[in-house]
């Protein structure tokens, strides 16, 4: 069952309004929405005209939203390893130096994992309050970082693990064979062992989520009637296609905003494609965005989702 | 007297089957510690200009691997000469 979105595509090209306007549309039809803005650079407040924190907010009945707190989910994520490694290294604080461990969230790959943890947390504790949860997503780049994330991690989880267990079965070997090694101090079991419980806890919680992006997620890409965000669309789905994380539809926004030729690719024309006129009133209110017409994407996404 | 010699008989048996179980394990001991220092190489492989892995991975390793760190340091000291430990290791002249 397919019952998370994700609005993809370059910047600028109208992720939040598209998002918007498809939750909006899917709350008007009787379903109870979640609509999540993952951009650092938030704006999806202002498109619902609603001002949003880091807890879902009321927008109106059935429809419900939040803009994650990025700078939160760093300090949450890196909480339990500074904490950690300030009782590990306790003694640095007599000489107050654990302070320095705040550097770690300048640590590169942060931000992503950040933006991963807070996607488990809105799947894992928020979603099932709510019949479908949609993403509003940052640009391209950032985007397929955190995309990839699981199925990366996930094989350097995998291959650390099997060294951890090879690690433990020497121990116990050794143990064995010689009880009085000083090896014998050392966890041998794989229950005792905190590295390798910590290993097993990363890669169930990147399961969930490769789980969620690859079966569970409706994933569509979101382009403008101009060549770069068409290509930039192309290399979104060929990084899809080589995490296994297959893309649903495709949305052309703003259709009519100038005369410029250009043209969709063959890679894309097979996927269903949902046209969007360029609105040159502006969008105002909430009732612009059901104007946009998101009926048809949505019973799309209903559609697949039962399949 | 009988009593104390048995005693001795029996240290100097214990010692014996100490030593004999020591040089079984010394080679699986030094197979394990080159295992955790390969793991720790893993993890903080980045500090090196090693390929690592995602560093959040690594952050949240880290505060476990005291041991694998300290071996780590230690195997530094012989990697002027790994070969001579490993042939030392082997009994080789």
């Amino acid at each position: 069952m397919r019952d998370t979105a994700f609005f993809l595509g370059k910047g600028g090209v109208g992720k939040t309004t598209l998002s918007s306007a498809f939750a909006l549309t899917l709350a008007r039809s009787g379903k109870k929405v979640l609509i999540a803005s993952l951009d650092p650079a938030h704006n999806l407040g202002d498109s619902l005209r609603a001002r949003l924190n880091g807890e879902p907010q009321k927008v109106e009945e059935n429809l419900f939203a939040l803009e994650i707190n990025l700078a939160q989910w760093v300090d949450t994520y890196l909480k339990e390893s500074r904490d950690q490694l300030k009782a590990t290294y306790s003694y640095n604080l007599t000489l107050n130096l654990d302070s320095f461990f705040g550097i770690l969230k300048y640590s590169p790959g942060t931000e992503e994992y950040a933006v991963l943890w807070a996607i488990e947390d809105i799947h894992c504790r928020l979603a099932p309050d709510y019949d479908f949860v949609v993403f509003d997503t940052p640009p391209t780049a950032l985007s397929l970082r955190f995309l990839s994330l699981p199925a990366i991690s996930g094989l350097w989880v995998a291959e650390l693990t099997k060294l951890r267990e090879r690690i433990l079965n020497r121990r116990q070997t050794i143990t064995r064979l010689n009880p009085q090694s000083p090896v014998a101090e050392s966890c041998v079991d794989k229950d005792d062992d905190k590295v390798y419980g910590k290993l097993r806890s990363i890669k169930a919680r990147l399961s969930v989520l490769d789980a969620l992006f690859s079966k569970h997620s409706f994933l569509s890409v979101i382009v403008n009637p101009d060549d770069l965000s068409v290509l930039e669309a192309l290399r979104i789905k060929e990084e899809l296609t080589r995490l296994g994380i297959p893309l649903s539809a495709v949305c052309v926004n703003k259709q009519g905003v100038s005369d410029a030729s250009w043209k969709q690719t063959s890679e894309l024309s097979h996927l269903p494609q949902f046209i969007y006129s360029f609105s040159r009133e502006g969008i105002q209110t909430r009732d612009d965005l059901i104007a946009i017409g998101a009926e048809s994407l949505m019973r799309y996404f209903l559609e697949e989702g039962n399949k | 007297m009988p009593a104390r010699f048995g005693h001795l008989i029996k240290s100097a048996f214990e010692v014996f089957t100490q030593v004999n179980r020591e040089k079984a394990t010394s080679m699986l001991e030094f197979e394990l510690k080159e295992l955790e220092n390969i793991f720790a190489l893993l993890i903080l492989g980045g500090f090196a200009g090693l390929p690592s892995p995602p560093s959040p991975i690594a952050v949240e390793l880290l505060p476990y691997m005291e041991r694998e760190l300290t071996i780590l340091l230690s195997r530094t000291d012989l990697s002027q000469d790994p070969l001579g430990v490993l042939m030392g290791m082997l009994e080789i002249d």
